[in-house]
Order: C-alpha cells, then structure tokens, then sequence
C-alpha cells in the first residue's frame, strides 16, 4: 500500500464525531497563527497550527463531505500524495509542541494541540517520521529509554547518585505508597535532580520508591503519535506500578509523560485501577501546605528577579499552576516576578513535542526560543525556574546557544537546597 | 419577464426552496458528523467538565472572542478581531433586530419580538459592510491567509457580501428602482441559503461543539478554558 494511503486510512479511521465537528467548525480565519510561538519566531505561514492539520481535514472531507468529493473531482483540490507526508511531517514534528496555546486563541475553541497529535499518528503509521526522533522511539523500544539508560546504566546511575548526594533512594520497595519515576534527562544530564527529589520525598517521610522495571517515564512514542508504542511505554510504568503495590505514580520534571500517563491513557489502554497518577509539582504544593516539609523563608531574595516558565503540559495542560506560585512566594517572596503573558496562556519554550530531539529543527527551536528571552527580558529575570526537565533543557541550551546571562533552574533542586531540616 | 415577477419567484417559491435546502442541508450536515461516533473520555476528571463548557460559552459568547484585551495575540492581527466583531455583531443586529426581517421571523416562526431603531440597524449594517471589506483586503495581504483562502472561501465572502450590501442600498433607495433592489436582496438571499450547508459558513453550528469540546477538556484537566 502506498504510504499516503496509509496515513489517510489512519486519519479517517481517527475521525469521530468530535474531531469532524471540529474540523467544519474551523472558519479558516488563521487567528490560531498568532499563537503559535514557531509562526511568531520564524514568520513562516505554513506553521499556522491550522494548517498543521490540513491532511487531517482533507483526508476527512474527501471522505465523508459533499464539498470535499465535489472539490476532489473538479481538481479544486488533491487527494493526500507521499510527497504531502514528507512535507507534512516537517511541519507537524518541526514545528510543534503540542503545546495547545493556539486552543486558547481560537474563536470557534478548536483544540488544535490534540488534533496535531492525531496527524503525527497518521504520519507514524506511513512511516513518515523524521529520522532521528525515530531513532529516539526504537531506542526506547529496545533499551527501555531514548537516551540509552539500560538497566545497567540505570543502577550504575542510581548508586552514584545515592553516593555523590549521600542520599537514599530506595529501589523496588514492594507496599511502598509513592512509585516515583524519574525521565532520562533527569537521569544523564540533570542528575542532581534525583538527589533533590529523593531528599524531599525523605524529608516528607513519604513511603517512596523507583523501580528498576518502570524506570523511565518519558513516552517517545507519544511524541511521534505510535500507538502501540505510546502503550508500551506507560505500560512499562503502570505494571512496576501494580507489582509494586503502590497507590500512586509520581511523575517528576517532565511534561509530556505527564500528559500521556495521566491525562491520556485512560483513553488508549486499560489502566490499572485504584492507582493515581501525580506529578512533582503537585506533590511539593501538598507537602508544603500540609507542613510535611519546611522551606526557608526568602531563601532566594537575595539573586536577582526569579521568574516561572509555565510548561505547556504541567501547567495549561496539568493545572498545576498555583502550586510552583505558592512556594515562589516562599521562597522568593521580594523577588519572584511573573512574566507575561503567563499561566494557562503561557508562551510555550519550543522544545517540547520531541523538537529538541530533532537535529534539524535547531533552528525553528531557536526562533522559537526568542519569544521567551524577550518575556525574561521584560520580566528583568536573572533566574528562570520551571518543573519540567526538557523545558530546562531547551533552556539551557538556548541560553548557552545565545550567551544569555540568566540562571537556569528546577523547581525541585530549589525546594530541596531550601529545606529547613526538621 | 420583468422584476415585479422575479421579486415574486425570488420572496415566493425560490425563498421556499432555499429555505427548504437550508433546513434539510443543515440537518444533513449535522447527522452526518453525528454519525461519525462519540468516544467518550475515560479519563478520571480533576475539575468539572460541565463547569469547563459553561466558562468556555461565557467566555465564548459571540463577543468575546472579537475583545481585543482578552487576547494577547490581538496587537499582531487586529483588523480579524475588530472587523469580525464588528461584521458579526453587524449580521446579527440586522438579521434579528432590524424590523423588516423580524418580521421575516414572525412569519416563518409565529413569533416576534422588539426590534431597534432603524437608524441604529443601518449604521450597523454599513459597519458591517465596511469590516467585510476590511476581511477582504485582509484575506488577500495576510501571508497566513493567503495560504488559507481558496475559491471557497471567496466564495463565502461574496454570498454573504451581496444580500449586506443589496439590502443596504435598498434601505436607502439608490440608484435602482425598489422592487429591483428587493428582488435582487431576495435573490441574494436565497443563494446564501442554498450556500450555507454546502460551506463553512455553517460554522455557527458547529461552533456550540467546538467550544464544548475545548470546554469539557480544559474543565477535566482543571483548567481555565
Ligand atoms: C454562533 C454564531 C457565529 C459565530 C460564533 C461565528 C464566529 C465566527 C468567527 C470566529 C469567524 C472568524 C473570524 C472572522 O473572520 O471574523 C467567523 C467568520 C465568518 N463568519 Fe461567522 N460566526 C457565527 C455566525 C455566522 C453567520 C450566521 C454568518 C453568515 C450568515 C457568518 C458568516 C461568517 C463569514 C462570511 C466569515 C468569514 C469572514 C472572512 O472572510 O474572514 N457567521 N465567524
Ligand atoms: C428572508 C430573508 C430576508 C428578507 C425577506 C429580507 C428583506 C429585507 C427588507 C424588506 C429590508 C428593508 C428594506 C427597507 O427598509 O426599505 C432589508 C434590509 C436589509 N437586509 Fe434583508 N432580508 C432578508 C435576509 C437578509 C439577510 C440574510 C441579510 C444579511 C446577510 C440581509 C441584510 C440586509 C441588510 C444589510 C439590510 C439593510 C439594513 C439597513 O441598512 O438598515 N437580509 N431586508
Ligand atoms: S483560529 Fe480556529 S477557526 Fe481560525 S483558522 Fe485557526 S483553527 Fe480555524
Ligand atoms: S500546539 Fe503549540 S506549537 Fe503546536 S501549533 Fe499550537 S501553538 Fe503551535
């Protein structure tokens, strides 16, 4: 079967009711563009999230409309070529997070974000995925992570960490209440974010643990729109979950494996029952409201302004959006400032999505990333914290890639420096 | 054949038709999708779906979107948000509270209702015409919408376009004789019936899905839609 018809299969076959009232609703008044942070950052009128889902909407109205059978047939407009996916798939893996920003601004409140998600399967399943973030997605497949953290890597990692930071992690604790499942880049390049989660967790005297099974919460699969794998991979956590017998999954500073375990799954596998899913930022706003743990009053004032970036997925996709505003205020009562626009409206980092993992659209990342060094500008921000590890990374990277004087920080990592020890 | 006849078809058995298409079409349109299949979301709910679709219509309701402050993405295309408030705000004074087409409406529903002030209708109307025009030149300068506008979407433009402006000019008898400009108003009329379930002008339909939909999944996640 050729490729296209692949895709279009896929993209009729996604099409239910609610995704076709959706696409009719459209009145292709191209405001969702102005959203878009890859539309604003490189002016190209083919990242308008809009036409990101073009091959959805002509695959749906070729199918099943008058209009769309009538426009086939008088040429007004072509059924989905091969050429069209490798055209398509630079648009929708390039140039997009998923970060639903373009919902918010639509009039007619089309959710863009998910429906983009819909055309990445479509494209997956034609085989149409850019190469790299491919290689990413069998890297998971078949060592468990993207980022190569095989079972003996894991350990390897676990012990150093346990010894560098002279903390305990408690591995595969069976009855444990919290199975915390940490993302690769936390693992190899924030490492130091484990000591300071676990000793928060100890702090708490939360009953926690990792297991060396569901050991990476990442879904590169969901980033590419791989159905079978998108279940494999949350069902590598869910079942450590189940063996373990915890009553919840904690996910740390990540966004996306956020939105698929918790926000998603439901709706794709069987998820075990009575087990909750949480992530980081929710916790430290329980554990310091309820008083579990301590922080030391204006423990940060004294550094400049600090700022929060909103993660597309935690925050305007997650809801937690008080909890990192309430221990900022904590923290850094004088000098946390907000940037604008902010919250649910936030402005997208641009590295989301599985972009960073995609050598090829370093350069649309980077345009994107201006939008948020001008937010930080205005916002006079020397420090810049967030709770999610692949925003950090495109921080960092960005930051580096632009000689920028400005701090890079986790959450987390300020939470455990500012513990006051009990 | 003279324009007392064509006013005749065009308010009589055409008007009927196309009503007649506009209804049935719309009921098409709507099933068809319908048909399509709900799934519905299995996803254990943080916040309150109803509340999200509620919040999602006030904020939605027909103004809101067009409230340049509400958005920040007004100061980069301003003239989509203050022409399509205006036209809209436009259509919907004349076609519900102009006396002429209330009138309309009590004939086709049995029912009538107050209605505004003739001078406030017509400079409605012509701001209305005046914000079409401001979409236009928009559709043809905007990069994005250059590459989002076909024939069918001139072709909205112009369907709606005509029974605005034929109406406006028959309000204030220029250049032609009355009943020519009436019967071309109804003719106009009737091919924009005819048009509406063939095209996307039927987005007013789908827009209370739309929104529902954004509603109910921001009110899961907890969300401010
Ligand atoms: C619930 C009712 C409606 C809502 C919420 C709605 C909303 C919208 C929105 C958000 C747009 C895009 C922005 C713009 O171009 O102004 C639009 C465009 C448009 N609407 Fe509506 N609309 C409604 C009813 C109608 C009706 C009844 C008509 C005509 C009979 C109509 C005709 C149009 C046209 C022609 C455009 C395209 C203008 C252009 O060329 O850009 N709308 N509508
Ligand atoms: C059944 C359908 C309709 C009938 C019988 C009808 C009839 C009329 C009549 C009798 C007038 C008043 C002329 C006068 O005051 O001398 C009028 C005005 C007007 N009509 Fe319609 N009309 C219809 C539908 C529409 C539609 C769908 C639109 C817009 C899309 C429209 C736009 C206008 C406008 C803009 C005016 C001028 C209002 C003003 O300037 O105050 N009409 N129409
Ligand atoms: S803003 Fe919404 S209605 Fe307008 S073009 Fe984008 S998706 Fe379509
Ligand atoms: S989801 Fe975000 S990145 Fe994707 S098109 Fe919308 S605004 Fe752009």
């Amino acid at each position: 079967m050729e490729k296209s018809q692949t895709a279009v299969n896929t993209f009729v076959k996604e099409t239910g009711a609610w995704i076709a009232a959706q696409l009719e609703a459209c009145t292709r008044c191209g405001m969702c563009a102005e959203a878009c942070h890859f539309y604003q950052g490189t002016g190209n009128p083919e990242y308008a999230p809009v036409w990101k889902i073009e091959l959805l909407r002509r695959a749906y109205e070729q199918r099943f409309t008058l209009s769309g059978k009538f426009k086939l047939a008088l040429g007004l407009e072509k059924a989905v070529t091969d050429a069209d996916l490798t055209h398509w798939s630079e648009i929708d893996y390039y140039a997009c997070t998923m970060c639903n920003k373009c919902s918010m601004v639509c009039p007619m409140g089309i959710n863009l974000g998910s429906m983009i998600h819909d055309v990445r399967t479509g494209l997956s399943n034609a085989q149409a995925v850019p190469a790299d973030l491919h290689a990413a997605v069998e890297k998971q497949e078949n060592e468990g992570s993207p980022l190569g953290v095989t079972d003996a890597v894991f350990k390897q990692r676990i012990e150093w960490v346990a010894d560098e930071w002279e903390i305990e992690l408690p591995v595969d604790v069976k009855g444990a209440d919290t199975l915390v499942v940490f993302s690769s880049i936390e693992v190899m390049k924030f490492p130091s974010n484990l000591a300071a989660i676990a000793k928060i967790m100890n702090a708490a005297g939360e009953k926690w643990t990792i297991s060396t099974k569901g050991r990476e919460v990442v879904n590169f699969g969901f980033y590419e729109g791989n159905e079978e794998l998108t279940v494999l991979f949350a069902s590598r956590v869910f079942d450590a979950a189940k063996e373990l017998g915890v009553k919840r999954v904690m996910v740390t500073e990540c966004g996306h494996a956020y939105d698929a375990l918790r926000w998603s799954a439901a709706n794709f596998m069987q998820v075990p029952a009575g087990i909750e899913v949480t992530h980081i930022a929710g916790v430290l706003g329980e554990f310091v409201k309820s008083g579990r743990i301590k922080l030391k009053p204006g423990a940060y004032d004294n550094d400049g302004a600090i700022t929060f970036h909103d993660a597309c997925k935690i925050q305007r996709r997650g809801s937690h959006i008080q909890e990192p505003r309430d221990i900022l205020n904590i923290l850094a009562p004088k000098s946390f400032k907000e940037m604008t626009p902010n919250k649910e409206e936030a402005i997208c980092c641009g590295g989301g999505g599985g972009v960073i993992a995609i050598k090829d659209a370093d350069p649309i990342r980077y345009a994107a990333f201006e939008l948020k060094i001008d937010q930080i500008k205005k916002a006079n921000a020397k420090t810049v914290a967030m709770v999610c590890s692949n925003c950090r990374l495109q921080f960092t990277d960005s930051v580096q890639h632009f000689n920028l004087d400005v701090k890079v920080a986790g959450l987390s990592q300020m939470v455990a420096d500012a513990l006051v020890e009990k | 054949m003279n324009w007392e006849n064509i006013l005749e078809f065009a308010r009589g058995p055409f008007f009927q038709v196309a009503l007649l298409v506009f209804v049935a079409g719309m009921a098409y349109r709507l099933v068809r999708v319908l048909a399509l299949g709900w799934k519905p979301d299995r996803v254990k709910a943080k916040g309150s779906r109803v509340g999200g679709v509620a919040v999602s219509f006030l904020k939605g309701i027909i103004i809101w979107p067009f409230v340049p402050w509400v958005k920040n993405t007004f100061s980069r295309n301003p003239v989509i948000y203050l022409a399509g408030g205006l036209f809209h705000l436009g259509l919907f004074v004349v076609i519900f509270l102009g006396t002429a087409h209330m009138l309309v409406w009590k004939s086709l529903l049995g029912i009538g209702w107050f209605t505004l002030p003739l001078p406030i209708v017509d400079w409605l109307a012509a701001g209305a015409i005046v914000a079409m025009i401001a979409l236009f030149i928009n559709r043809l300068v905007n990069p994005v919408l250059k590459l989002l506008t076909g024939p069918a979407e001139w072709l909205n433009w112009l369907i709606v376009f005509l029974p605005m402006v034929t109406g406006y000019i028959m309000t204030h008898h220029l250049w032609l004789e009355y009943d020519t400009l009436f019967a071309l108003h109804m003719l106009a009329v009737d091919v924009l019936l005819i048009w509406i379930p063939m095209s996307r002008i039927s987005h007013f339909m789908f827009y209370f899905f739309a929104k529902a939909i954004h509603g109910s999944d921001f009110g899961k996640r907890a969300v401010t839609p």
